[in-house]
């Protein structure tokens, strides 16, 4: 019978066990990123993780697939996690601070990083260099027989355009289809609803005239396809940025040190070509960020010392 | 990657990846064997205990029944709402999945004993943990194993589900082939490892309940005996 107390006492020390370990991402001594479903987060998530192991001696532990930045969100204030990946400016704008959109990209970023900080306590880094909001895209013939720069010049051959865009964009407030016909003033022929991840396939093979689709999709620079520039700032800004709890930061400096080298390094079109990779060429989202980082020698170069 | 065919995607991808795939593969079995340790390690002694005091065996073995009955997908979602997302959360889940089988298999092995080898033993002077330790126990263990068996076949499937919920395994590699526009390699390159790691799991284990099994090992120690003889 002792054997068997002795057994059950293991059993319940070890659930505790399981039990602290949470405790720990919340005073920020066990380093956990989360990170979403998408592959552009699960791409950053990985860099974050290598990029702390590279130059601390953290135990990083991962957090995949939550299905939305609400649910990052949620991960972050319930002590989960304590490193976003990937947070974009205009969805937590509207999503998790439920503030009215801003569309000028530098004030809504110092708006979110000031109100993360009151409200959460939670540090809102400046972009990785990449944005990945809605764009609208033609091919690149089309931009060359109509003269296509900006959203503005489709005014003139809207009425023969047939336009394929996001299910859930149709029907959406605010930056929704019926704020972008009054905001630029004209209309497609026809819309039709898609799946996003259709859209550029389907303006490939000519079936759409134009499509609304991400800005960091890998099949942008694959397909050659020419994105529009939003001339009437309809769409928020989405650049995306790391975010980290304060209580982490302050106690260990060196993770700070480490998410900061990646700040600004990133560009839209590296993104997409990253995207590409794990998308189209059957690369996992740990080994594309991997090698992306070997690439550029973990950007130590860049910064070194500072900080 | 369009001009390869499904076949050949799938072993491109695990030439490319094959390092990850292996970290995951990992991750997944090591998931799967604390939450039936855990069990264990709880399921045996209260086996015991049922199969000691008989009215005890009816209500517990229901509890149990009951949790099985919970859909994995359910049992995760509700497990989160207390524990939070990550691993810890999918072990807990693995390890109430894997109680039934082990608590059940454990109180069938020992109710099945022939009484006469018991009384056998109290017949000798043994007292009450000896009879469990030198006869119950031995006895009943490939039945035991048995049920270890079936816990971690089952705990292989529950931690496939458990990537929705952030704990990684091969789930993680599933999710990425459905979110993927063209992902059936992908979703193959999660399922086809998590599918053999269960079958071998499940051959091992039966291999080693079969050598455990009072009748076929006694027939093992035998065999040398007799050669020595002829020598």
């Amino acid at each position: 019978m002792k054997k068997l107390i002795a057994l059950l006492a293991c059993s319940i020390l070890l659930v505790l066990a399981g039990c602290s370990s949470q405790n720990a991402v919340e005073s920020g001594d066990q380093v956990t990123i989360a990170s979403a479903a998408t592959t552009e987060s699960s791409i950053m998530a990985y860099m974050l993780r290598d990029m702390i192991e590279h130059y601390t001696d953290e135990e990083v532990e991962m957090i995949n697939n939550l299905g939305t930045s609400t649910t990052l969100h949620q991960a972050m204030l319930n002590g989960d996690a304590n490193i976003s990946a990937t947070r974009y400016t205009g969805t937590d704008l509207t999503g998790a601070l439920g503030e009215e959109p801003i569309s000028d990209p530098v004030k809504a970023l110092e708006t979110v990083k000031k109100l993360t900080q009151q409200r959460f306590d939670q540090t809102y880094f400046d972009s990785y260099g990449f944005e990945n909001t809605y764009a609208f895209l033609v091919t690149k013939d089309m931009a060359e027989k109509y003269n296509l720069k900006t959203v503005s010049d489709l005014g003139k051959i809207a009425k023969n355009l047939q336009a394929g865009v996001d299910t859930s964009w149709i029907n959406r407030e605010g930056d929704g289809y019926k704020g972008f016909t009054k905001a630029y003033g004209f209309d497609f022929k026809k819309v039709y609803p898609m799946q996003i991840g259709l859209v550029y396939d389907a303006l490939q093979a000519g079936k759409m005239d134009v499509v609304l689709g991400y800005t960091t999709d890998g099949r942008i620079s694959s397909y050659d396809l020419v994105v529009l520039k939003d001339d009437k700032q309809f769409f928020p800004p989405y650049d995306a940025s790391p975010l980290a709890t304060d209580k982490l930061l302050e106690k260990k400096p060196e993770v700070k040190a480490a998410i900061e080298r990646l700040i600004g390094q990133i560009s839209t079109d590296d993104m997409q070509k990253l995207n590409y990779e794990a998308d189209n060429d059957l690369i996992e989202p740990s080994i594309v960020a991997e090698r992306f980082l070997k690439k550029h020698n973990y950007f130590e170069q860049d910064k070194g010392g500072e900080s | 990657m369009a001009d390869m065919n499904t076949f050949e995607q799938f072993i491109y991808y695990l030439s490319e990846n094959g390092s990850y795939v292996l970290i995951l593969f990992l991750q997944h079995f090591l998931t799967s064997i604390y939450g039936v340790l855990l069990a264990a390690i709880v399921g045996i002694p209260i086996g015991v205990v049922v199969a000691k005091y008989g009215k005890l065996a009816g209500p517990i073995i229901t509890i149990a029944n009951i949790i099985q009955t919970i859909p994995a997908l359910a049992l995760l979602a509700i497990l989160m709402l207390g524990m939070g997302l990550g691993r810890p959360t999918v072990i807990v889940a693995v390890f109430l999945y894997a109680l039934l089988p082990i608590i059940k298999n454990t109180y069938t092995g020992i109710t099945n004993i022939n009484n006469d080898l018991i009384d056998a033993g109290k017949g000798m002077g043994m007292t009450r943990s000896q009879v469990l330790y030198m006869i119950e126990l031995p006895l009943s263990l490939s039945v035991i194993i048995g049920g270890l068996r079936i816990a971690l076949v089952v705990a292989i499937g529950v931690v496939a589900i458990g990537a929705f919920i952030g704990a990684g395994g091969l789930g993680d590699i599933i999710i990425r082939g459905t979110n993927a526009t063209n992902g059936t390699a992908i979703i193959l390159a999660g399922a086809i490892p998590t599918a053999l790691m269960a079958v071998i799991a499940d051959i091992v284990l039966s291999f080693i309940e079969r050598r455990l099994d009072p009748v076929k090992r006694h027939k093992k120690v035998a065999t040398p005996e007799v050669q020595s003889l002829e020598n």
